[in-house]
């Protein structure tokens, strides 16, 4: 059997070392390219979210090199997302593929319960192995993260452009030529150090801005046109708050603790939400951009694919955070049609806006004194 | 006395004659908004983000032409419908959205109904509508139940339409979409109305039982699924087994999300499993014009031969 599962953002690493450890066979689809997004428009209805076409073309792409197995994690409830799984494996269905489609419900889940649903993949394989590869997996999530927020960090602050860059893309093409926990993790660290040596302006005082919106298009660099690095060439710090290892920690690893700890972008969105879920990640939207606000950020910019319901809410009232908080959001809303040039400008106009009134801020404190 | 107004929108279609009852029994004035017309409309798109489905703008529209006239503007906020059954974020997101794009937190009076997982919000709500409105809250929530058995009662009993009930010779066609967008006659341009001057015997969800649409409505029997994405699925194959239906139209809105996945999921399931039902996807957005749509609609009717 050999699996394939769909790209989101820096995902497919801990996946890789989790089979590797394991010792399934799988597919990667390509990271980063137009012709797995066509593979998923073509085959998706018009009005599906781009997350949606994203994930069915990275799928169908793998079957298509010789996949038989789908893993996929699922939901339930008000937003779309709950019901992907459903609907990818009828259009997969349709689309004549021999193949497993088993979907593992995320909102609630619990180890056993992935075992479960995965042991035509596993029978062959111990326990131990296992529950091995899955500690290998979760310490990789926490590794590459660091990696990026170190990447963050050196990219708006480098003194040679480029540097940052040109490191992590190096790193991906490793990753996926290498195997087993033990050879990527030296990747990792060898990656860390070579960031780490660029040299920086340790003074800069760069703008920050913070990213908010939906989870996928926020965290997957070839469906928000790398807007993490955008930014971080034009010199601002971007601080995502969509991080994979978050979404991790609160679908994976809190409903295994004994106590639930409130989210604090649930509590803080609060405010302008009377009830707890409107579906997808709407309240947190409305949180982030305040608690930016709180910690000083000069903007937000919420990120989102066209028809997505819960952002659309988030939209409008992110225009009375805005007011009541003073911090300028700007909304970008992508879909496949989306033309890089158009979207650079609007980011470069944005950051032109937040660096003249920094300034001018800077400006008035001086007179004022 | 006291004015609350009633928006005539989404929930409205399906809700009506309840939210109403309960207003009178508390004594209060009850105005409802107009039906749709091109100024709600206007008026709806101005307030909202491009990116708002047509049918939320237009909500908008209605609330504003209450906003001077009422002293609270009536709001529920469905979240789940019964067991397993939810709504579109954008219709539980609702009281918030219509707060901030038009300025009037204050005139919002809420009421939830979450019945799947937190079915004591609804109390709770209620006893802050009764502080609001300074009623005792032991008589809005006796109220509110009086009126919520009943339109239970009516869901169980009403409809029943036999498929078989019609005329022989006449045609039939399934009509698809939310209460919101087939029954405003703004909006869906009078299409059952057009329909029926045709001749055509026109079948909607409303003529199908609770039930037999829970058990058709494949994948979903038995899972947890959209409120509406039950009611459609349901009708569309309790209606294809009947080989007199010679064609479904799905009448929505642009850019709904939800239609995007219910359509899909017939669309694929009549491919796949039953015999090649044709079906007319007619979209309506805020610039589509009488003629272009007619002209779809009688050349699908031709097409059919209903
Ligand atoms: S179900 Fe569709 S039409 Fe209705 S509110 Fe949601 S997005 Fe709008």
């Amino acid at each position: 059997m050999k699996i394939t599962f769909p790209h989101m953002g820096n995902m497919y690493v801990p996946i890789k070392v989790l089979l590797d450890t394991v010792g399934i066979k799988y597919v990667i689809p390509p990271l980063n390219t137009k012709e797995t997004i066509e593979l998923g428009v073509i085959n998706s209805p018009e009005f599906a979210c781009l997350p949606f076409k994203a994930i069915l073309g990275d799928l169908v792409y793998g079957l298509k090199n010789g996949a038989d197995f789908i893993l996929f994690g699922g939901g339930s409830g008000q937003c779309r997302f709950g019901y992907y799984g459903d609907l990818l494996s009828e259009i997969i269905k349709n689309l004549n593929y021999d193949v497993k489609f088993v979907c593992l419900e995320t909102t609630n889940i619990t180890i056993n319960g992935v075992l479960k649903k995965i042991s035509p993949l596993t029978k062959d394989k111990s326990a131990f192995g296992l529950v091995k590869a899955i500690l290998f997996a979760v310490k990789t999530v926490f590794l590459v993260d660091k990696l990026n927020r170190i990447a963050a960090y050196t990219r708006c602050r480098e003194i040679k452009k480029g540097e940052t860059d040109k490191i992590i893309s190096k790193f991906h093409s490793k990753v996926q030529k290498h195997y087993g926990y033990s050879e990527i993790k030296s990747i990792i660290k060898s990656t860390k150090k070579q960031l780490r040596a660029i040299s920086v302006d340790r003074k800069l005082k760069p703008l920050k801005i913070g990213i908010v919106g939906e989870i996928y298009i926020a965290s997957h660099p070839s469906t928000n046109f790398e807007i993490e690095q955008k930014l971080g060439n034009m010199g601002v710090e971007v601080h995502n708050h969509l991080g994979i290892s978050k979404w991790i920690f609160n679908h994976f690893i809190r409903n295994n603790l004994p106590i639930k700890k409130k989210d604090k972008f649930l509590s803080a969105g609060r405010e302008f939400v009377n009830t707890d879920d409107i579906g997808g990640h709407g309240i947190q939207t409305v949180g982030a951009s305040i608690f930016c606000a709180r910690k000083k950020y000069d903007g937000v910019i919420q990120i989102y694919p066209f028809t997505c319901m819960p952002e659309i809410i988030a939209q409008s009232i992110l225009s009375e955070v805005q007011k009541k908080y003073n911090i300028p959001i700007m909304t970008l809303i992508v879909d496949e049609l989306t033309g890089e040039e158009g979207y650079k400008t609007r980011l470069e106009a944005f950051v032109d806006m937040l660096e003249m009134r920094k300034s001018k801020a800077y400006n008035q404190l001086y007179i004022d004194i | 006395m006291v004015t609350i107004g009633i928006p005539n929108g989404l929930f409205y279609y399906e809700y009506s004659s309840m939210w109403k009852e309960f207003f009178e029994k508390l004594g209060l004035h009850v105005l409802i908004s107009q039906d749709t017309n091109k100024r709600t409309m206007d008026t709806g798109v101005k307030y909202c983000n491009n990116e708002t489905c047509l049918p939320v703008k237009i909500f908008h529209g209605h609330v504003a032409s209450l906003k001077d006239k009422a002293d609270y503007i009536f709001i529920p906020r469905y979240h789940s419908t019964s067991k397993d059954e939810y709504t579109c974020p954008q219709i539980c997101g609702l009281p918030d959205m219509t707060a901030a794009n038009l300025g009037c937190k204050h005139k919002i009076l809420e009421a939830k109904i979450n019945m799947d997982v937190h079915p004591e919000e609804t109390k709770e709500s209620l006893i802050e509508m009764a502080k609001t409105l300074k009623i005792r809250p032991s008589k809005v929530i006796e109220a509110f139940y009086e009126v919520y058995d009943k339109y239970l009662q009516s869901k169980t009993e009403e409809n029943i339409t036999d498929l078989k009930r019609v005329d022989v010779n006449k045609g039939k066609l399934l009509l698809l979409g939310h209460p919101y967008m087939i029954y405003d006659n703004y909006l869906s341009m009078r299409l059952i109305e057009k329909l029926k001057k045709r001749n055509i015997e026109v079948f909607t969800p409303k003529d199908f039982t609770h039930e037999i649409k829970r058990k058709n409505a494949y994948p979903f029997q038995g899972k947890k699924f959209w409120n509406i994405g039950f009611e459609l699925l349901g009708s569309a194959f309790t209606s294809v087994k009947d080989k007199k239906v010679k064609g479904i139209i799905y009448l929505s809105p642009f850019a709904c999300g939800l239609d995007a996945f219910i359509m899909e999921f017939i669309e694929l399931r009549i491919k796949a499993k039953c015999r090649n039902v044709p079906m007319l996807k007619l979209t309506v957005d805020e610039h589509t014009g009488e003629g272009g749509f007619d002209t779809r609609l009688e050349a699908f009717i031709d097409m059919i031969g209903v």
